[in-house]
């Protein structure tokens, strides 16, 4: 079995793929709110954890953290720091999903748009999909091996 | 490194974007509509109605058509007597006929769902857009409305 685990977090192929995956739907779920800050300050809004001065802020800053972190991963620059920055904002956005659902608060995660997308109500789906993409944080993280890059191709190069 | 580039890269682009938002938005609901202050819709600065009573007082003078934004199915629930349905997410379907029954001239005030919803300042813009002038904004909507017991339909 650890055997199996071992081959499972030193294999570069599917390192690389948790880092596409999650750095695509990172990259890809950034773009919306980007594109309608105002849209996602009402989201953020619409949790009712933050204080009133951050709410903008909290808006601005988190869909560039996102893109940023995407792209990275993507990339393969940075990768653990990237990593690990994604899952920081996983287990925030499960901490903020989680308190909601908990007092019964229903409303819009803004996870893939800015708007008004209905999102309301799949509060425990978007909660089972942040630990998959958590899980894919995790293996990036703990990836000792040589990972796959873009050096003219895919080859291989040592964990940062 | 990446969270300093995130950072910065975040408050340039929302700097030099015309739909950035200002540092700090208008979240307190006793403060009236919240918003996020967006660069674009600071453009229109609209009258708002922020006392049900001064709303209530335009509606028993009469001469005001009240403009319901929100989704028909909310309006058929319950609006404001003599109000008309022009949802916003449907302005262009409705505007034509709108705009032959109402001159442009025409006092509208323009409500929604309260002071957490948009939809009416969006209508008021459009409405502007199309050539009213004589447009303003009930921010306590439906709901404040009906919370001081005037009469609904």
């Amino acid at each position: 079995m650890n055997n199996f685990k071992q081959k499972i977090f030193n294999n570069s192929w599917i390192e690389l793929a948790a880092r596409w995956i999650l750095g695509l739907t990172f990259v890809y779920s950034s773009i919306p709110k980007i594109l309608s800050l105002d849209d996602f300050a009402r989201i953020v809004y619409g949790y009712d954890l933050f204080p009133h001065v951050l709410i903008n802020l909290i808006a601005i800053i988190i869909p560039f953290l996102q893109l940023v972190a995407g792209l990275a991963l993507i990339a393969g620059f940075y990768p653990r720091s990237a990593a690990i920055i994604i899952n920081v904002m996983l287990l925030a956005f499960t901490a903020a999903l989680m308190i909601n659902i908990i007092r019964g608060h229903e409303f819009d995660c803004g996870c893939f748009s800015a708007g008004q997308s209905g999102y309301a109500g799949s509060s425990e789906v978007t909660v089972a999909r942040d630990i998959l993409y958590f899980l894919c944080g995790m293996l990036i993280i703990l990836f000792k091996g040589h990972r796959k890059s873009f050096n003219g191709g895919l080859s291989s190069q040592r964990s940062p | 490194m990446l969270v300093g580039v995130s950072v910065l890269l975040a408050l340039v682009v929302n700097h030099l974007s015309p739909r950035g938002i200002d540092l700090v938005g208008q979240w307190d609901t006793a403060k009236g509509v919240i918003t996020a202050n967006a660069a674009d819709e600071n453009e229109y600065r609209i009258a708002e109605i922020d006392r049900v009573t001064d709303a209530a007082k335009i509606f028993y003078d009469g001469d005001t058509l009240f403009v319901d934004a929100r989704s028909l199915g909310d309006y058929e629930s319950g609006h404001i007597p003599g109000a008309i349905s022009l949802p916003v997410g449907q302005f262009d379907e409705h505007i034509e006929s709108f705009m032959n029954q109402y001159p442009l001239d025409q006092p509208i005030i323009a409500y929604c769902s309260g002071r957490t919803c948009e939809d009416s300042h969006h209508l008021a813009r459009l409405l502007l857009e199309a050539g009213y002038s004589e447009i303003r904004i009930f921010i306590d909507g439906f709901p404040g409305w009906q919370a001081e017991g005037y009469p609904i339909e």
